[in-house]
C-alpha cells in the first residue's frame, strides 16, 4: 500500500498548493486582467443607451415630420417625412442588435423591424378599418416595412392628400412604434444595471445574450436582407418580393449600416476606444481570429459601398458581384459563431450538458 | 432520480425536448423508438415519478426499479442530441437495482411481504455497485490522458477563464496555471479515487476530497443532479459498520429483529449469477476502449465516443451549412437548419458525424417528391442531393473544416465503420 501513501500525499499537495494559491494575490502579471463587466459597462453605457436615446429622438423627430405633413400635405414635407425614416430606420440596425431584456418582453424586434411588409394586408386594413395594430393578423402590416411602402408606392403623395384614412393608418403605425419604444427605453434604464452585474456564462446572463443575439443579428443580416431575395435559398430563384425596404430602394445602405452597427459592438467602440469582443479575444491570446473578424467586417462594408443602385436593380445586372458580398458575409459567420463563441466559453444552447 | 425528474419536468424540457421537435435523432439500432404523441410523452415521466418514489419507499420495489429502468432508457433513447453520460450512467445504476434485493428492510415491502425481510445482503450486490462507480471514474480518468488535457489545459482553460466573475476566486480563474492544476487534479482524482476509497484507511479523507471535487465541478459546470448523484453513490464504499451506524441514528426502532437470514443459493444458481456478472463487466471494461477499433482522432471523428465517460472533456463547437441539391438543374438551396432542428438538436448535430447523416436523412425525405414554387418557377424535386459545409473548433483552436460540400451525404451509410468523409484533423 505504499504506492497509494504516496499518491495520496501528492494528491494532498496539490490540493495545498491549489487552495493557497487561491488565497494569495498574485503580483506577477503578464496581460492586462480582462473583465466581462467592463465590457457589458461599455455596450450598455457607450452603445445601447446612446443607441436607445438617439432612436427614440428619431422616432419623435419622424411623428413631428408627420403631424406637420398631415396638416399640411405636401411633396417637400413629404420629403421631410421620408427623411426622418429613414434617419430612424438606420438607427433601427444598431437598436435591432439588443433583443434582449426590455426589447425581447416586449417583442419589439418582430414588431418593428419584420419585413417583407404585406401590403394587401395594409390595403385591406385603409380600406375596411376597424383593425388592431397589435393583432397577430397584422405583424406583417406595421413597422418600418409598412412605412415603406406606405410613403414611397406610387401616387403616394396623392393618396395621403385624398385619403384620411391613408393618412391615419401611417400615423399609428408610427406611433405604435414610438409608444412601444418608450416603453421599452424606459425599462432599460432600470435594467441596465442588471445587466451589466451579469456576466456569467449560463444562457440567461446577459453576456450570454449579447454573443447569442449579436450572432442572431448577423445571420439574420446575412439571410433576410441578402442571401432570400438573392435566391441562396430557393434554388437560386431571386425573390424581389422579399427585399427589405423595396420601394425606397434603400436596402444596401440598411446592409451597410446593420453591418457598421454589429463591427461597433464587436469592437466596443462607438465614439472612445472601449472594450468589445476584439479586446476580450486579444486577451485571450487569439489576435489572429480578433483581426481576422475585423478585417472581414471592412472587406463586407467596403464591398457593399461599391454597388451604386438599389439591391433590386443590382440583382439583374450585377448578381455575380452580389454573389461575392454573399461569401464574404457568410464567411465571417463560422468566425463569429464557432471560433469566437468558443473562445469565450458562451454556449449557443438554453439547457444543461456535461460537456460532451 | 426523484428530485432529478421533478427538476427536468419544472424547466420545462420535456416540451423542449420531447413535444418541440419535429425530427429525433435516434440511436443506431435503436430508431424505432418513437415518443409518444402529444401529450402522452408525460406519461413516462409521471411513471419515472412514481416509481423513483416508490423505490425510495421500498415500496413494490422490483417492479418500481424495473419501471424506473425501462421509462429512464425509453427516454433517454429517444434522441441521442440529449445523451449525457450521467444519463447513461442512471440507466446502468437503474437496470442493476432491478436485480439488487433493496428492499429488505427500511422498506413498505418488508410491511406488506415480512419473509423478505433481511439485514444481510450477498457481497456481490455491493460490488456490483462499487465496480460501476469505479468503471465511471478510472475511465473518466483514463480519457483525460491525452495532450489536449494535460498540457495544453483544454477545454478547462476556456471554462474557467469564463467564471473570472465570480467573487473572490474570479481574478485567479483567468490564470492558465490554474487551468493546468484543475487539469491534473482532475485527471489524477478520477484514476485513483476509487482505490482510495476501497482503502479503509484513506476512506474518510477520500471521501471529503469526492465531496470537495463534485461541488467544485458543480458551482462552476452547468452540469445538473450529476455532482450529487456521484457524491452520494460513492457511500456505498463504506464499511456496512458505517452505515448501520448512520441508520441507528435515524430510526430509533430495533431494525434488526425479525430477520431472516437467507441460506445460501444453490450452485447452479450462483454459476449462473457468476455467469451473468461477467458478461456484464466484461462489456463495461471493453466499450469505453472500442473507439482504439478506429483510425484518426477521436474527439475530431467522434468513432466510439458515447458510452465510454467521456465527460467534460472537450469543447466543440460547429456551424453546419447545408444544401439541398436539385440533381436535374444542378441548382442548390441553403437549407435554414432552424425549420427541421431545435437549437439544442442543431448545435450536437454539428460537430456529430452519426448525427450528420442522420440529418442528411431527415431532408432528403423532406424534399423527395416534393414540388417546390417560386414565382413562376416550379420545381419537382427528386432524389435530392444533400451536401454540407461544416467548420468546428476542438478545444479553443480555430476551427477548421470538417466536412466537405463535395460529398453528397444521402449517399453514405449510416453504420459503424470508420468515416472516411471527415476531412482529417489537423493539431
Amino acid at each position: 500500500m505504499n504506492w497509494m501513501k504516496t499518491s495520496f500525499v501528492y494528491i494532498s499537495l496539490i490540493a495545498l498548493v491549489l487552495l493557497s494559491f487561491s488565497c494569495k494575490k498574485d503580483k506577477e502579471e503578464e496581460t492586462p486582467e480582462f473583465n466581462k463587466s467592463e465590457l457589458l459597462t461599455n455596450v450598455a453605457n457607450n452603445i445601447i443607451t446612446p443607441a436607445f436615446s438617439e432612436f427614440e429622438a428619431d422616432l419623435n423627430a419622424l411623428e413631428t415630420s408627420f403631424l406637420l405633413f398631415q396638416s399640411t400635405p405636401n411633396q417637400s414635407n413629404l420629403d421631410l417625412v421620408r427623411a426622418d425614416w429613414k434617419a430612424a430606420y438606420m438607427q433601427w440596425q444598431t437598436v435591432k442588435i439588443f433583443d434582449f431584456g426590455p426589447m425581447r418582453d416586449n417583442g419589439f424586434k418582430g414588431s418593428t423591424g419584420t419585413y417583407p411588409t404585406d401590403s394587401n394586408q395594409v390595403n385591406s386594413n385603409i380600406a375596411n378599418g376597424g383593425y388592431s395594430l397589435g393583432s397577430v393578423d397584422n405583424v406583417d402590416a406595421i413597422g418600418f416595412s409598412a412605412l415603406d411602402y406606405l410613403f414611397y408606392r406610387s401616387n403616394a403623395l396623392s393618396d395621403f392628400t385624398t385619403s384620411s384614412s391613408y393618412m391615419q393608418y401611417a400615423l399609428e403605425v408610427i406611433q405604435k412604434i414610438k409608444t412601444e419604444f418608450t416603453v421599452v427605453n424606459t425599462q432599460w434604464a432600470s435594467y441596465k444595471s442588471s445587466f451589466i452585474s451579469s456576466t456569467g456564462t449560463e444562457s440567461t446572463s446577459a453576456f450570454s445574450l449579447l454573443v447569442n443575439e449579436f450572432n442572431r443579428d448577423y445571420e439574420l443580416a446575412k439571410n433576410a436582407k441578402l442571401g432570400i431575395p438573392l435566391g441562396k435559398q430557393s434554388l437560386d430563384i431571386q425573390l424581389p418580393e422579399y427585399i427589405e425596404a423595396r420601394h425606397s430602394g434603400i436596402s444596401l445602405e440598411l446592409l451597410k449600416e446593420s453591418m457598421l452597427a454589429l463591427r461597433m459592438v464587436y469592437l466596443g467602440d462607438n465614439t472612445s476606444s472601449g472594450q468589445g469582443f476584439y479586446d476580450y479575444l486579444i486577451h485571450l491570446e487569439r489576435s489572429s481570429l480578433a483581426e481576422s473578424i475585423n478585417t472581414r467586417f471592412g472587406s463586407i462594408i467596403v464591398k457593399i459601398g461599391t454597388f451604386n443602385n438599389s439591391l433590386e436593380s443590382e440583382m439583374s445586372s450585377n448578381v455575380s458581384g452580389l454573389n461575392e458580398l454573399y461569401s464574404l458575409i457568410e464567411g465571417q459567420v463560422v468566425n463569429i459563431k464557432t471560433d469566437m463563441t468558443s473562445a469565450f466559453g458562451v454556449l449557443i444552447t438554453y439547457q444543461d450538458s456535461d460537456g460532451d | 432520480m426523484f428530485l432529478g425528474t421533478l427538476r427536468f419536468i419544472s424547466k420545462g424540457w420535456i416540451e423542449q425536448l420531447y413535444i418541440t421537435p419535429k425530427y429525433y435523432f435516434g440511436y443506431l439500432g435503436f430508431e424505432w423508438v418513437k415518443p409518444f404523441e402529444g401529450d402522452l410523452i408525460y406519461l413516462p415521466f409521471l411513471l419515472l415519478l412514481i416509481s423513483s418514489l416508490f423505490i425510495i419507499l421500498g415500496l413494490f420495489y422490483r417492479v418500481s426499479a424495473f419501471t424506473f429502468f425501462l421509462c429512464f432508457t425509453y427516454v433517454e433513447l429517444l434522441d441521442k442530441s440529449n445523451y449525457l453520460n450521467h444519463y447513461y450512467f442512471v440507466s446502468l445504476m437503474a437496470l442493476i437495482m432491478v436485480f439488487l434485493p433493496a428492499n429488505r428492510n427500511f422498506s413498505i415491502d418488508i410491511k406488506i411481504w415480512p419473509k423478505i425481510k433481511a439485514i444481510t445482503t450477498k457481497q456481490w450486490t455491493i460490488n456490483l455497485i462499487k465496480f460501476q462507480l469505479a468503471m465511471v471514474y478510472i475511465f473518466a480518468g483514463i480519457a483525460k490522458l491525452n495532450s489536449d488535457w494535460l498540457f495544453q489545459a483544454q477545454p478547462l482553460k476556456i471554462w474557467l477563464q469564463a467564471h473570472h466573475n465570480i467573487p473572490v476566486f474570479g481574478s485567479q480563474l483567468q490564470e492558465e496555471w490554474l487551468a493546468y492544476i484543475f487539469s491534473w487534479t482532475g485527471c489524477i482524482y478520477d484514476l485513483f479515487i476509487v482505490f482510495f476509497l476501497l482503502s479503509n484507511r484513506f476512506r474518510p479523507f477520500a471521501y471529503f476530497f469526492v465531496i470537495f471535487f463534485h461541488l467544485v465541478t458543480w458551482y462552476l459546470f452547468p452540469i445538473g443532479v450529476f455532482p450529487w448523484v456521484m457524491i452520494f453513490s460513492t457511500l456505498i464504499f463504506f464499511s456496512i459498520s458505517f452505515h448501520e451506524r448512520i441508520l441507528d441514528f435515524l430510526s430509533h426502532t430495533n431494525w434488526r429483529s425479525n430477520a431472516n437470514f437467507k441460506k445460501h443459493p444453490s450452485r447452479k444458481k450462483r454459476s449462473f449469477v457468476v455467469s451473468i456478472l461477467s458478461v456484464y463487466m466484461a462489456v463495461q471494461l471493453l466499450i469505453p476502449f472500442r473507439h482504439f477499433l478506429y483510425p484518426g482522432d477521436l474527439f475530431w471523428n467522434e468513432e466510439g465516443f458515447r458510452f465510454s465517460w467521456r465527460v467534460m472533456l472537450m469543447h466543440k463547437e460547429g456551424h453546419a451549412t447545408f444544401y439541398m441539391v436539385d440533381p436535374k438543374t444542378g441548382r442548390e438551396s441553403e437549407i435554414n437548419n432552424g425549420d427541421f432542428l431545435t437549437q439544442t438538436q442543431e448545435d450536437q448535430m454539428a460537430t456529430q458525424p452519426d448525427m450528420i447523416l442522420q440529418y442528411a436523412q431527415i431532408l432528403k425525405n423532406f424534399y423527395d417528391g416534393k414540388t417546390l414554387h417560386y414565382g413562376n418557377h416550379k420545381f419537382l424535386i427528386e432524389n435530392p442531393e444533400i451536401r454540407a459545409k461544416i467548420y468546428v473548433s476542438l478545444n479553443g483552436r480555430p476551427s477548421q473544416l470538417f466536412v466537405d460540400k463535395k460529398h453528397d451525404l444521402t449517399k453514405l451509410n449510416y453504420d459503424l465503420y470508420h468515416r472516411t468523409w471527415i476531412e482529417p484533423f489537423k493539431k
